[in-house]
Protein backbone atom coordinates (compact mmCIF):
# COMPACT_ATOMS: atom_id res chain seq x y z
CA UNK A 1 0.00 0.00 0.00
CA UNK A 2 1.23 3.25 -1.34
CA UNK A 3 -0.31 6.43 0.42
CA UNK A 4 -2.06 9.24 -1.76
CA UNK A 5 0.07 12.29 -1.12
CA UNK A 6 -2.39 15.63 -1.33
CA UNK A 7 -1.43 18.81 -0.82
CA UNK A 8 -3.78 21.68 -0.01
CA UNK A 9 -2.92 25.33 -1.28
CA UNK A 10 -4.39 27.93 -2.29
CA UNK A 11 -1.94 31.42 -2.62
CA UNK A 12 -3.99 33.64 -0.71
CA UNK A 13 -4.35 33.39 2.91
CA UNK A 14 -7.13 32.55 5.02
CA UNK A 15 -9.38 30.77 2.74
CA UNK A 16 -9.73 27.85 4.52
CA UNK A 17 -6.73 25.43 4.00
CA UNK A 18 -5.88 24.01 7.25
CA UNK A 19 -9.94 24.09 8.07
CA UNK A 20 -10.10 22.00 4.99
CA UNK A 21 -7.25 19.50 5.78
CA UNK A 22 -8.32 19.04 9.43
CA UNK A 23 -11.78 17.95 8.31
CA UNK A 24 -10.81 15.86 5.50
CA UNK A 25 -8.05 14.29 7.16
CA UNK A 26 -10.78 13.17 10.39
CA UNK A 27 -13.45 12.08 7.93
CA UNK A 28 -10.81 10.08 6.11
CA UNK A 29 -10.33 7.95 9.32
CA UNK A 30 -13.87 8.03 10.23
CA UNK A 31 -14.37 5.85 7.07
CA UNK A 32 -11.41 3.81 8.69
CA UNK A 33 -8.51 4.51 6.54
CA UNK A 34 -5.06 5.48 7.88
CA UNK A 35 -4.67 9.48 7.47
CA UNK A 36 -1.09 12.05 8.46
CA UNK A 37 -1.83 15.35 7.99
CA UNK A 38 1.48 17.41 7.85
CA UNK A 39 1.67 20.83 8.69
CA UNK A 40 3.95 22.59 6.83
CA UNK A 41 2.59 26.43 7.75
CA UNK A 42 6.23 26.30 9.63
CA UNK A 43 6.27 29.58 12.88
CA UNK A 44 2.57 30.05 12.37
CA UNK A 45 1.46 26.53 12.88
CA UNK A 46 -2.42 25.51 14.05
CA UNK A 47 -3.39 22.71 12.69
CA UNK A 48 -2.81 21.06 15.72
CA UNK A 49 -4.87 23.81 17.45
CA UNK A 50 -7.90 22.58 14.99
CA UNK A 51 -7.67 19.33 16.33
CA UNK A 52 -7.37 19.99 19.63
CA UNK A 53 -3.95 18.49 19.67
CA UNK A 54 -1.59 21.41 20.88
CA UNK A 55 -1.23 20.81 24.00
CA UNK A 56 0.49 16.99 23.40
CA UNK A 57 2.91 17.76 20.60
CA UNK A 58 6.73 16.80 21.82
CA UNK A 59 8.38 17.20 18.59
CA UNK A 60 7.56 18.83 15.25
CA UNK A 61 8.42 18.91 11.46
CA UNK A 62 11.84 20.02 11.81
CA UNK A 63 12.74 17.61 14.50
CA UNK A 64 11.90 15.34 12.61
CA UNK A 65 13.61 16.99 9.43
CA UNK A 66 16.76 17.46 11.26
CA UNK A 67 16.79 13.58 12.60
CA UNK A 68 16.36 15.30 16.27
CA UNK A 69 14.27 12.67 17.32
CA UNK A 70 14.50 8.53 17.37
CA UNK A 71 11.99 7.80 14.77
CA UNK A 72 8.94 9.87 12.70
CA UNK A 73 6.45 7.72 14.86
CA UNK A 74 7.52 9.58 17.84
CA UNK A 75 6.40 12.85 16.77
CA UNK A 76 3.18 11.85 15.50
CA UNK A 77 0.42 13.03 17.43
CA UNK A 78 -2.42 10.09 17.52
CA UNK A 79 -5.89 11.42 17.77
CA UNK A 80 -7.87 10.50 20.47
CA UNK A 81 -11.31 10.30 18.77
CA UNK A 82 -11.00 8.76 16.07
CA UNK A 83 -8.33 5.55 14.81
CA UNK A 84 -5.92 6.27 12.38
CA UNK A 85 -5.49 9.96 12.68
CA UNK A 86 -2.32 11.49 13.15
CA UNK A 87 -0.84 15.04 12.83
CA UNK A 88 2.92 15.81 12.69
CA UNK A 89 2.87 19.38 13.61
CA UNK A 90 4.83 21.88 12.03
CA UNK A 91 7.44 24.05 14.16
CA UNK A 92 6.18 27.18 16.13
CA UNK A 93 9.57 28.54 16.76
CA UNK A 94 12.17 27.89 13.91
CA UNK A 95 11.71 30.03 10.83
CA UNK A 96 10.83 29.21 7.96
CA UNK A 97 13.79 28.75 5.75
CA UNK A 98 14.29 26.00 8.29
CA UNK A 99 12.62 23.23 5.95
CA UNK A 100 13.97 22.20 2.34
CA UNK A 101 11.77 20.26 -0.17
CA UNK A 102 14.44 17.86 -0.06
CA UNK A 103 13.58 16.89 3.74
CA UNK A 104 9.62 16.66 2.53
CA UNK A 105 10.52 14.45 -0.11
CA UNK A 106 12.13 11.95 2.66
CA UNK A 107 9.38 12.44 4.94
CA UNK A 108 6.87 11.47 2.74
CA UNK A 109 9.00 8.65 1.65
CA UNK A 110 9.08 7.31 5.15
CA UNK A 111 5.59 7.75 5.93
CA UNK A 112 4.33 6.35 2.19
CA UNK A 113 4.27 2.78 2.89
CA UNK A 114 2.09 3.21 6.54
CA UNK A 115 -0.94 5.29 5.83
CA UNK A 116 -3.52 5.44 2.63
CA UNK A 117 -3.87 8.88 2.66
CA UNK A 118 -1.23 12.01 3.72
CA UNK A 119 -2.71 15.64 3.44
CA UNK A 120 0.41 18.05 3.17
CA UNK A 121 -1.50 21.60 4.53
CA UNK A 122 0.69 24.27 2.61
CA UNK A 123 1.51 27.57 3.93
CA UNK A 124 -0.12 30.61 1.89
CA UNK A 125 1.76 32.31 -0.89
CA UNK A 126 4.11 30.82 -3.55
CA UNK A 127 7.21 30.65 -2.23
CA UNK A 128 9.98 28.33 -0.26
CA UNK A 129 7.14 27.36 2.32
CA UNK A 130 5.06 26.14 -0.87
CA UNK A 131 7.70 24.85 -2.90
CA UNK A 132 8.08 22.39 0.60
CA UNK A 133 4.48 21.37 0.85
CA UNK A 134 4.31 20.55 -3.19
CA UNK A 135 7.19 18.68 -3.04
CA UNK A 136 6.07 15.57 -2.03
CA UNK A 137 2.55 15.49 -3.14
CA UNK A 138 0.98 13.91 -6.37
CA UNK A 139 -2.30 15.26 -5.44
CA UNK A 140 -3.58 18.44 -4.72
CA UNK A 141 -6.76 20.53 -3.66
CA UNK A 142 -7.00 24.22 -4.31
CA UNK A 143 -8.95 26.08 -1.93
CA UNK A 144 -10.28 29.77 -2.84
CA UNK A 145 -13.47 31.70 -1.78
CA UNK A 146 -15.66 32.81 -3.92
CA UNK A 147 -13.91 36.64 -4.55
CA UNK A 148 -11.82 37.78 -7.20
CA UNK A 149 -8.58 37.71 -4.95
CA UNK A 150 -8.89 34.71 -4.35
CA UNK A 151 -9.90 33.29 -7.20
CA UNK A 152 -7.03 34.87 -9.12
CA UNK A 153 -4.58 32.99 -6.28
CA UNK A 154 -6.03 29.95 -7.04
CA UNK A 155 -5.46 30.33 -10.96
CA UNK A 156 -2.19 31.61 -10.30
CA UNK A 157 -1.38 28.44 -7.73
CA UNK A 158 -2.86 26.07 -10.59
CA UNK A 159 -0.71 27.10 -13.11
CA UNK A 160 2.60 26.35 -10.73
CA UNK A 161 1.04 23.07 -9.87
CA UNK A 162 0.43 21.91 -13.27
CA UNK A 163 4.70 23.39 -13.79
CA UNK A 164 5.27 20.55 -11.16
CA UNK A 165 3.25 18.14 -12.69
CA UNK A 166 0.03 18.08 -11.26
CA UNK A 167 -1.81 18.39 -13.84
CA UNK A 168 -5.71 17.63 -11.92
CA UNK A 169 -5.72 19.40 -8.83
CA UNK A 170 -9.14 19.37 -7.92
CA UNK A 171 -11.01 22.49 -6.46
CA UNK A 172 -13.02 23.40 -3.00
CA UNK A 173 -14.74 26.07 -3.25
CA UNK A 174 -15.43 27.59 0.89
CA UNK A 175 -17.27 30.33 2.16
CA UNK A 176 -19.75 30.39 -0.45
CA UNK A 177 -23.21 32.57 0.69
CA UNK A 178 -26.12 31.70 -1.09
CA UNK A 179 -28.10 34.51 -0.43
CA UNK A 180 -25.06 36.86 -1.25
CA UNK A 181 -25.01 34.51 -4.68
CA UNK A 182 -28.55 35.38 -5.43
CA UNK A 183 -28.34 38.91 -4.91
CA UNK A 184 -25.14 39.00 -7.51
CA UNK A 185 -23.11 40.19 -4.53
CA UNK A 186 -20.63 36.97 -5.18
CA UNK A 187 -19.60 35.04 -7.85
CA UNK A 188 -20.87 31.54 -7.70
CA UNK A 189 -20.06 28.39 -8.87
CA UNK A 190 -20.46 28.74 -12.20
CA UNK A 191 -17.84 32.33 -12.42
CA UNK A 192 -15.81 30.18 -10.87
CA UNK A 193 -15.51 27.39 -13.06
CA UNK A 194 -15.74 29.26 -15.74
CA UNK A 195 -12.04 30.65 -14.87
CA UNK A 196 -10.51 28.11 -13.16
CA UNK A 197 -12.13 25.52 -15.39
CA UNK A 198 -10.86 22.90 -13.13
CA UNK A 199 -12.71 19.17 -11.32
CA UNK A 200 -14.56 21.00 -8.29
CA UNK A 201 -14.50 18.24 -5.67
CA UNK A 202 -16.80 20.61 -3.73
CA UNK A 203 -18.56 23.82 -2.03
CA UNK A 204 -18.51 24.55 1.42
CA UNK A 205 -20.95 26.99 2.57
CA UNK A 206 -20.32 29.75 5.22
CA UNK A 207 -21.02 28.33 8.52
CA UNK A 208 -20.62 29.88 11.86
CA UNK A 209 -20.26 25.99 12.75
CA UNK A 210 -16.80 26.37 11.52
CA UNK A 211 -15.95 29.03 14.01
CA UNK A 212 -16.93 27.41 17.10
CA UNK A 213 -15.85 24.06 15.66
CA UNK A 214 -12.29 25.82 15.37
CA UNK A 215 -12.34 27.06 19.08
CA UNK A 216 -13.37 23.79 20.46
CA UNK A 217 -10.38 21.83 18.81
CA UNK A 218 -12.82 19.60 16.69
CA UNK A 219 -13.64 19.48 13.49
CA UNK A 220 -16.68 20.36 11.96
CA UNK A 221 -17.07 16.82 9.95
CA UNK A 222 -18.54 15.47 13.49
CA UNK A 223 -21.24 17.67 13.41
CA UNK A 224 -24.20 16.13 12.15
CA UNK A 225 -26.13 19.48 12.23
CA UNK A 226 -23.58 21.53 10.50
CA UNK A 227 -24.42 22.33 6.70
CA UNK A 228 -20.41 22.70 6.19
CA UNK A 229 -19.87 19.57 8.05
CA UNK A 230 -22.28 17.80 5.49
CA UNK A 231 -20.36 19.59 3.26
CA UNK A 232 -16.97 18.33 3.93
CA UNK A 233 -18.08 14.63 4.48
CA UNK A 234 -19.46 14.80 1.17
CA UNK A 235 -16.15 15.62 -0.11
CA UNK A 236 -14.28 12.79 1.71
CA UNK A 237 -16.98 10.64 -0.39
CA UNK A 238 -15.82 12.44 -3.40
CA UNK A 239 -12.41 12.15 -2.97
CA UNK A 240 -12.66 8.31 -2.66
CA UNK A 241 -14.54 7.59 -5.61
CA UNK A 242 -18.10 8.16 -4.66
CA UNK A 243 -20.09 9.91 -7.30
CA UNK A 244 -22.06 12.40 -4.88
CA UNK A 245 -24.71 14.96 -6.23
CA UNK A 246 -23.69 18.49 -5.11
CA UNK A 247 -25.48 19.99 -2.35
CA UNK A 248 -28.35 22.26 -3.20
CA UNK A 249 -27.63 25.97 -1.89
CA UNK A 250 -30.74 27.35 -3.30
CA UNK A 251 -28.74 29.42 -6.11
CA UNK A 252 -29.57 30.17 -9.40
CA UNK A 253 -26.75 29.71 -11.38
CA UNK A 254 -26.17 31.12 -15.05
CA UNK A 255 -30.00 33.23 -15.08
CA UNK A 256 -28.01 36.14 -14.72
CA UNK A 257 -26.02 37.54 -17.65
CA UNK A 258 -22.26 37.75 -16.68
CA UNK A 259 -20.79 40.98 -16.74
CA UNK A 260 -17.28 42.69 -17.13
CA UNK A 261 -17.68 43.98 -14.03
CA UNK A 262 -17.65 40.40 -12.15
CA UNK A 263 -14.89 39.15 -14.06
CA UNK A 264 -12.38 42.30 -13.25
CA UNK A 265 -13.75 42.79 -9.93
CA UNK A 266 -14.06 46.57 -11.02
CA UNK B 1 31.10 67.62 -31.95
CA UNK B 2 32.75 64.19 -32.19
CA UNK B 3 34.11 62.33 -28.98
CA UNK B 4 36.52 59.33 -28.02
CA UNK B 5 36.61 57.79 -24.56
CA UNK B 6 40.47 58.69 -23.79
CA UNK B 7 43.14 56.07 -23.96
CA UNK B 8 46.63 56.58 -25.69
CA UNK B 9 46.76 52.89 -27.36
CA UNK B 10 44.20 51.25 -27.80
CA UNK B 11 41.65 51.15 -30.90
CA UNK B 12 38.64 52.90 -30.36
CA UNK B 13 35.02 53.42 -32.25
CA UNK B 14 33.92 56.52 -32.79
CA UNK B 15 30.33 57.92 -31.57
CA UNK B 16 29.08 61.27 -32.96
CA UNK B 17 26.17 63.59 -32.49
CA UNK B 18 24.34 63.81 -35.58
CA UNK B 19 20.89 65.35 -35.76
CA UNK B 20 19.38 61.99 -35.22
CA UNK B 21 21.04 61.16 -32.08
CA UNK B 22 24.18 59.56 -30.39
CA UNK B 23 25.61 57.20 -33.35
CA UNK B 24 27.75 54.90 -33.22
CA UNK B 25 29.95 54.03 -36.58
CA UNK B 26 31.40 50.63 -37.04
CA UNK B 27 34.23 50.60 -39.80
CA UNK B 28 33.59 47.96 -42.77
CA UNK B 29 37.61 47.18 -42.75
CA UNK B 30 37.80 44.89 -39.90
CA UNK B 31 35.61 41.82 -38.56
CA UNK B 32 32.19 42.52 -36.64
CA UNK B 33 33.51 39.89 -33.92
CA UNK B 34 37.02 42.42 -33.31
CA UNK B 35 34.80 45.59 -33.01
CA UNK B 36 32.44 44.34 -30.71
CA UNK B 37 35.40 43.17 -28.49
CA UNK B 38 36.53 47.20 -28.93
CA UNK B 39 33.10 48.15 -28.24
CA UNK B 40 32.96 46.19 -25.25
CA UNK B 41 36.08 47.34 -23.71
CA UNK B 42 35.70 50.89 -24.78
CA UNK B 43 32.09 51.24 -23.11
CA UNK B 44 33.46 49.33 -20.04
CA UNK B 45 35.27 52.58 -19.14
CA UNK B 46 33.00 54.52 -19.97
CA UNK B 47 30.60 52.72 -18.26
CA UNK B 48 28.41 56.09 -16.30
CA UNK B 49 28.80 58.52 -19.44
CA UNK B 50 27.10 55.73 -21.63
CA UNK B 51 24.60 53.88 -19.44
CA UNK B 52 20.88 54.12 -20.22
CA UNK B 53 21.24 55.31 -23.47
CA UNK B 54 19.39 54.84 -26.71
CA UNK B 55 21.81 55.60 -29.84
CA UNK B 56 21.72 54.84 -33.34
CA UNK B 57 24.55 52.76 -35.38
CA UNK B 58 26.03 53.07 -38.36
CA UNK B 59 27.19 50.33 -40.34
CA UNK B 60 27.81 51.26 -43.79
CA UNK B 61 27.70 48.76 -46.58
CA UNK B 62 27.79 46.09 -43.35
CA UNK B 63 25.15 43.48 -43.12
CA UNK B 64 24.38 41.82 -40.05
CA UNK B 65 23.33 38.71 -39.29
CA UNK B 66 20.55 37.61 -36.89
CA UNK B 67 23.26 36.35 -34.60
CA UNK B 68 25.72 39.75 -34.88
CA UNK B 69 22.78 41.41 -34.33
CA UNK B 70 22.20 39.83 -30.76
CA UNK B 71 25.69 39.76 -30.12
CA UNK B 72 26.03 43.38 -30.74
CA UNK B 73 22.38 43.93 -28.69
CA UNK B 74 23.93 41.85 -25.89
CA UNK B 75 27.28 44.02 -25.59
CA UNK B 76 24.93 47.15 -25.35
CA UNK B 77 21.98 45.97 -23.08
CA UNK B 78 25.76 44.96 -20.54
CA UNK B 79 25.54 49.08 -20.41
CA UNK B 80 21.92 49.12 -20.50
CA UNK B 81 22.27 50.98 -23.75
CA UNK B 82 19.71 50.10 -26.54
CA UNK B 83 19.30 50.85 -30.16
CA UNK B 84 16.98 53.24 -31.67
CA UNK B 85 17.72 52.69 -35.48
CA UNK B 86 20.63 51.79 -37.95
CA UNK B 87 22.54 53.84 -40.74
CA UNK B 88 21.13 57.53 -40.12
CA UNK B 89 23.72 57.94 -42.75
CA UNK B 90 21.43 56.64 -45.50
CA UNK B 91 19.10 58.54 -47.23
CA UNK B 92 15.99 57.22 -45.60
CA UNK B 93 16.67 56.49 -41.87
CA UNK B 94 15.23 52.84 -41.37
CA UNK B 95 13.58 51.92 -38.12
CA UNK B 96 15.72 49.86 -36.24
CA UNK B 97 12.76 47.58 -36.30
CA UNK B 98 12.81 46.98 -39.92
CA UNK B 99 16.75 46.75 -40.61
CA UNK B 100 17.06 44.85 -37.64
CA UNK B 101 16.59 41.46 -40.00
CA UNK B 102 14.63 39.59 -36.93
CA UNK B 103 14.54 36.06 -37.26
CA UNK B 104 11.94 34.94 -39.61
CA UNK B 105 8.56 34.31 -38.02
CA UNK B 106 8.33 30.79 -37.05
CA UNK B 107 4.75 30.03 -37.61
CA UNK B 108 2.33 28.99 -35.27
CA UNK B 109 2.46 28.25 -31.52
CA UNK B 110 -0.36 25.70 -30.74
CA UNK B 111 -1.20 26.48 -26.83
CA UNK B 112 -3.18 23.59 -25.77
CA UNK B 113 -4.70 24.49 -22.53
CA UNK B 114 -5.84 27.62 -20.38
CA UNK B 115 -3.35 30.39 -20.24
CA UNK B 116 -3.58 31.11 -16.45
CA UNK B 117 -2.63 33.89 -14.22
CA UNK B 118 0.87 34.74 -13.97
CA UNK B 119 1.91 32.64 -17.30
CA UNK B 120 3.56 34.88 -20.57
CA UNK B 121 4.05 33.28 -23.85
CA UNK B 122 6.25 34.85 -26.39
CA UNK B 123 6.49 34.20 -29.37
CA UNK B 124 7.62 35.21 -33.20
CA UNK B 125 4.53 34.43 -35.28
CA UNK B 126 1.17 33.79 -34.43
CA UNK B 127 -0.51 32.48 -31.49
CA UNK B 128 -3.34 30.04 -31.05
CA UNK B 129 -4.70 29.17 -27.66
CA UNK B 130 -6.77 26.22 -27.72
CA UNK B 131 -8.61 27.46 -24.48
CA UNK B 132 -9.11 30.13 -22.40
CA UNK B 133 -6.20 33.31 -21.26
CA UNK B 134 -7.38 34.21 -17.67
CA UNK B 135 -7.01 37.23 -16.20
CA UNK B 136 -3.01 37.72 -15.35
CA UNK B 137 -2.10 35.48 -18.61
CA UNK B 138 -0.31 37.50 -21.21
CA UNK B 139 0.60 36.79 -24.84
CA UNK B 140 2.85 38.49 -26.65
CA UNK B 141 2.96 37.53 -30.59
CA UNK B 142 4.39 39.46 -33.63
CA UNK B 143 1.99 38.08 -35.50
CA UNK B 144 -1.73 37.57 -35.41
CA UNK B 145 -3.30 36.02 -31.69
CA UNK B 146 -6.54 33.84 -31.92
CA UNK B 147 -8.05 32.44 -28.76
CA UNK B 148 -10.20 29.58 -28.81
CA UNK B 149 -12.01 30.60 -25.85
CA UNK B 150 -12.69 33.44 -23.32
CA UNK B 151 -10.03 36.12 -23.74
CA UNK B 152 -9.60 37.48 -20.33
CA UNK B 153 -6.06 38.33 -19.95
CA UNK B 154 -3.86 40.76 -22.17
CA UNK B 155 -2.99 40.21 -25.47
CA UNK B 156 -0.29 41.86 -27.13
CA UNK B 157 -0.62 41.54 -31.25
CA UNK B 158 1.93 42.56 -33.92
CA UNK B 159 4.33 43.58 -31.09
CA UNK B 160 7.74 44.43 -33.37
CA UNK B 161 5.46 46.83 -34.89
CA UNK B 162 2.79 44.78 -36.96
CA UNK B 163 -0.21 47.19 -37.23
CA UNK B 164 -2.20 44.35 -39.50
CA UNK B 165 -1.50 42.38 -36.73
CA UNK B 166 -5.02 41.02 -35.47
CA UNK B 167 -7.04 39.58 -32.18
CA UNK B 168 -9.18 37.14 -32.80
CA UNK B 169 -11.35 35.69 -29.66
CA UNK B 170 -14.35 33.41 -29.28
CA UNK B 171 -15.38 35.56 -26.66
CA UNK B 172 -13.36 38.79 -26.14
CA UNK B 173 -13.42 39.94 -22.29
CA UNK B 174 -9.52 41.38 -22.06
CA UNK B 175 -8.31 43.77 -19.32
CA UNK B 176 -6.38 45.59 -22.19
CA UNK B 177 -5.69 44.73 -25.81
CA UNK B 178 -2.42 45.61 -27.93
CA UNK B 179 -1.47 45.90 -31.50
CA UNK B 180 1.95 47.30 -32.68
CA UNK B 181 2.04 50.32 -31.00
CA UNK B 182 -1.57 50.97 -30.13
CA UNK B 183 -2.85 50.00 -26.50
CA UNK B 184 -6.33 50.14 -25.83
CA UNK B 185 -8.29 49.47 -22.39
CA UNK B 186 -11.81 48.13 -21.68
CA UNK B 187 -14.47 50.24 -21.29
CA UNK B 188 -15.95 50.44 -17.64
CA UNK B 189 -18.72 48.00 -17.61
CA UNK B 190 -18.54 46.59 -21.43
CA UNK B 191 -20.43 43.85 -21.03
CA UNK B 192 -18.72 40.89 -23.01
CA UNK B 193 -19.32 40.25 -26.65
CA UNK B 194 -21.51 37.13 -27.23
CA UNK B 195 -19.42 35.20 -29.96
CA UNK B 196 -16.44 35.67 -32.02
CA UNK B 197 -15.24 38.92 -32.46
CA UNK B 198 -11.92 40.36 -33.88
CA UNK B 199 -10.14 43.32 -33.07
CA UNK B 200 -7.59 45.18 -35.15
CA UNK B 201 -6.21 48.71 -36.25
CA UNK B 202 -8.17 51.23 -37.85
CA UNK B 203 -6.45 54.79 -38.17
CA UNK B 204 -4.90 55.02 -34.68
CA UNK B 205 -7.29 53.02 -32.98
CA UNK B 206 -8.08 49.90 -32.01
CA UNK B 207 -11.44 48.61 -33.00
CA UNK B 208 -13.55 45.08 -31.96
CA UNK B 209 -15.96 43.96 -34.09
CA UNK B 210 -18.09 40.73 -34.60
CA UNK B 211 -16.27 37.88 -36.67
N1 LIG C 1 -16.82 27.82 5.67
C1 LIG C 1 -16.44 28.65 6.66
N2 LIG C 1 -17.35 29.35 7.35
C2 LIG C 1 -16.98 30.19 8.34
N3 LIG C 1 -15.70 30.40 8.71
C3 LIG C 1 -14.73 29.73 8.06
C4 LIG C 1 -15.04 28.83 6.99
N4 LIG C 1 -13.88 28.31 6.52
C5 LIG C 1 -12.89 28.87 7.26
N5 LIG C 1 -13.38 29.73 8.18
C6 LIG C 1 -12.61 30.54 9.13
O1 LIG C 1 -11.65 31.28 8.40
C7 LIG C 1 -10.44 31.39 9.10
C8 LIG C 1 -9.28 30.93 8.22
O2 LIG C 1 -9.38 29.53 8.00
P1 LIG C 1 -8.09 28.62 7.87
O3 LIG C 1 -7.17 28.84 9.01
O4 LIG C 1 -8.55 27.23 7.61
O5 LIG C 1 -7.47 29.22 6.56
P2 LIG C 1 -6.02 28.97 5.94
O6 LIG C 1 -6.18 29.03 4.47
O7 LIG C 1 -5.42 27.75 6.50
O8 LIG C 1 -5.24 30.25 6.47
P3 LIG C 1 -3.64 30.51 6.38
O9 LIG C 1 -3.38 30.96 4.98
O10 LIG C 1 -3.43 31.58 7.39
O11 LIG C 1 -2.97 29.21 6.73
C9 LIG C 1 -10.59 30.57 10.36
O12 LIG C 1 -10.85 31.42 11.43
C10 LIG C 1 -11.77 29.68 10.06
O13 LIG C 1 -12.49 29.38 11.22
MG1 LIG D 1 -3.50 27.49 7.49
Amino acid sequence: MAARVIVVTSGKGGVGKTTTVANLGTGLALRQKKVVMIDTDIGLRNLDLLMGMENRICFDLINVAENECRSFRQALIKDKRVENLFLLPASQIKNKDALTAEQMVRIVDELKEEFDYILIDSPAGIESGFENAVAPATEAIVVTNPEVPAVRDADRIIGLLQAKKIYEPLLVLNRLRSDMVKKRDMLDVDDINDILAIKLLGVVPEDEQIIIATNKGEPVVFNQQSKAGEAFRNIVRRLEGEAVPFMSFNTEPGVFGRFWKMLHGR
Amino acid sequence: MSFATKSLFSEQLVFKGLKQGLTLFIPEDKPFTHWLGVLDEQLERAKSFFRGGSILVELGERKLSPRELSELKAVLTKYQMTIKAFNPLAKKLFSARMKMDEPAPSGVLLVKGTVRNGQRLEHNGDIVVKGDVNPGGELIATGDIIVLGVLRGIAHAGVRGNVQAEIIALTLAPVQLRIAHIYSRAPEGMEVGQGPEIAHIKGETIVVERL
